[in-house]
């Protein structure tokens, strides 16, 4: 039988046709990703529709991410606090507290974040103002103050009777504890471990923001060694301090709701806050012989994020630096800083030399461009010259360290308070107590890790 | 198949710059390599099969004329390098055209291979190259 030539060469096109498809492009691998992406949303409606109304599924999500129930913001009215309030005279002058607490507490009151808003002022005990009541004694000064509160006393208070879920406390006051006598000094911090944990709350955390103003009245130092009040005080800025109480989750989100853009310092015990989101960054500034060691790693999915590094060379003359991106957006302010990142940002490994040689922060260049680190606020450069012979866990860890501010703000004698500057008796007593009832301290949690794995490539 | 491509294209070294070693060993590499078995036998096929056997050209089996194709093979091989490179975002750099490069020999070799084991079935061209 004769055959055409058409059939003869019918097994070399096949081969050819065969081996076209088999060829990989990026097209496919998205299209695939597309399509299973599709189908795993039609099923999940499909498994959904049945099972829960439409309404049911927000009011679920608010628990976690709606507004608070509620805030109850407590300003101390006792004579020492006078000061910040003078009572308006002809000058018409202001202090800074009285600017900024005004202004807080508008804030408060006008929040989305939190659905009822309470004022009360402190004086032996809480007394409940209307939001106008309380402005009216920011502004125009306190009209009968109280003799003295106690801190613990308030404290005990909040944690016993306003410690609410999905709740906050705000207790605005200079914090200036006097015990009884000189001999109570070493139980200042005794003092205010046990008044937190008066009501033994296990979630409680608290969020410490120090402010300065002017003072312009009678100073009631803690220490009267010199004298009991120095009258027409101050030369010196005074600080005052706004301290958020409650469970951790609705710590947390107060603090970002309505204390993300507050001046000044600020510490927080007992916090807890998500990772935040991460990555390597491959192409930016990156040197040496590495590459994402995760197997998907060609696919290059668009909001992917790696945090495998696998190094085919490196030495102490050819050595691996990669830059590691973070998302620090939902985090305090204080964990923003680069000045606190840099002393408290830490590396840990096994059999490497990894260390962290660089913290900095996102740039109009970075935001601007079409790479990845246009997602990342802060940036930490790590650089290797030795690793181990297979793949080993690296982590960056920011630990949960004290910052500074507050043994700065700190003063063992506050009765000479013109030349000791603006600080506070005992400070970090009352905050050693804090941290006591909030942090485990045998087993300290970081604020947040990044875990890394860096391995030799294959 | 991909430890294989990976095997004959890091005989030149590994990818330039480190950081796309994954998208060329698991894209790349392997869509060259396929390319270039696929384009070289397919213009084997068209030298003996077509040209020499079906359409019956009595006037194009001479050594020159396989050459022709060998070289165009080579060119193609190279063109497709640079192609993938593009279609894939890699970084700009010298190492693709090492890569070309190589592929363009690489397509020397298939398109030789391929022309021993199949120059028998065709009528004009049975004894080109050799």
């Amino acid at each position: 039988m004769q055959r055409s030539p058409f059939s003869q060469l019918l097994p070399g096109l096949l081969a050819v046709a065969l081996l076209l498809p088999g060829c990989y492009s990026r097209d496919d691998l998205k299209s695939d990703a597309g399509n299973t992406k599709a189908a795993e949303t039609i099923e999940a409606a499909a498994g959904k529709a049945p099972a829960a109304s439409p309404e049911a599924e927000p009011s679920a999500t608010t628990a976690a991410t709606g507004p608070l129930k509620q805030v109850n913001v407590f300003l101390e009215v006792s004579g020492s606090m006078e000061g910040f309030m003078p009572k308006t005279g002809a000058d018409a002058q202001n202090t800074r507290f009285q600017q900024h607490v005004a202004q807080f507490l508008s804030d408060v009151n006008r929040s989305a974040s939190v659905q009822r808003k309470t004022f009360y002022r402190i004086k032996d005990k809480p007394y409940r103002d209307s939001y106008q009541q309380l402005e009216t004694t920011v502004r125009e000064g306190i009209r009968e103050p109280a003799s003295s509160t106690s801190i613990p006393a308030i404290l005990d208070t909040l944690v016993s009777h306003y410690y609410q879920p999905n709740a906050v406390s705000v207790l605005i006051s200079d914090f200036i504890y006097a015990p009884r006598n000189a001999g109570a000094v070493p139980y200042i911090k005794t003092d205010i471990t046990d008044a937190l944990n008066a009501a033994g709350r296990s979630d409680l955390a608290v969020s410490v923001y120090g402010h300065t103003s002017d003072f312009k009245g009678a100073f009631y130092p803690a220490m009267k060694t010199a004298a009991k009040r120095i009258n027409r005080c101050c030369d010196t800025d005074i600080p005052y301090y706004v301290w958020v109480i409650g469970p951790a989750d609705a710590v947390r989100r107060f603090d970002a709701a309505l204390l993300k853009k507050a001046p000044g310092e600020q510490a927080h015990f007992g916090v807890k806050y998500s990772a935040p989101p991460s990555s390597l960054l491959n192409k930016f500034q990156n040197q040496g012989a590495w590459y994402y060691g995760e197997k998907d790693a060609s696919k290059r999915a668009a909001g992917a994020t790696y945090h495998t590094v696998a190094v085919s060379e490196v030495s102490a003359q050819q050595p691996v630096e990669f830059v590691l991106g973070m998302n620090l957006q939902a985090l305090p302010t204080l964990y923003q800083d680069l000045g606190h990142l840099k002393a408290n940002l830490q590396l840990t490994g096994q059999d490497t030399d990894a260390k962290i040689v660089n913290v900095f922060g996102a740039t109009d260049q970075t935001r601007a461009s079409s790479g990845p680190e246009a997602q990342y606020t802060h940036f930490v450069k790590i650089r290797v010259t030795k690793m181990g012979k297979a793949a080993r866990p690296l982590q960056v860890i920011l630990q949960d360290k004290r910052p500074m501010w507050i043994t700065q703000w700190t003063t063992k004698n506050d009765s000479n308070i013109n030349q000791v500057g603006a600080k506070t008796f005992a400070l970090s007593s009352l905050i050693d107590g804090v941290a006591a009832v909030t942090t485990d301290e045998q087993n300290q949690a970081p604020i947040f890790q990044v875990p890394l794995t860096l391995q030799p490539a294959d | 198949m991909q430890s294989f491509f990976r095997f004959l294209y890091e005989l030149i070294g590994t990818p330039q710059p480190p950081a796309d070693t994954p998208v060329y060993r698991q894209i790349v590499f392997p869509n060259i390599g396929l390319l270039n078995l696929g384009i070289s036998l397919a213009l084997v096929l068209i030298f003996y099969y077509v040209i020499n056997k079906a359409m019956g050209v009595a006037t194009f089996n001479k050594l020159r004329h396989w050459t022709l194709f060998l070289v165009l093979n080579a060119l193609i091989a190279f063109i497709v390098v640079v192609w993938q490179a593009k279609a894939q975002q890699v970084t700009d750099h010298s190492y693709i055209y090492w890569l070309a490069t190589l592929n363009a020999v690489y397509g020397l070799l298939f398109y030789f291979l391929f022309s021993v084991i199949l120059r028998k079935g065709s009528t004009n061209a049975s004894t080109t190259p050799f």
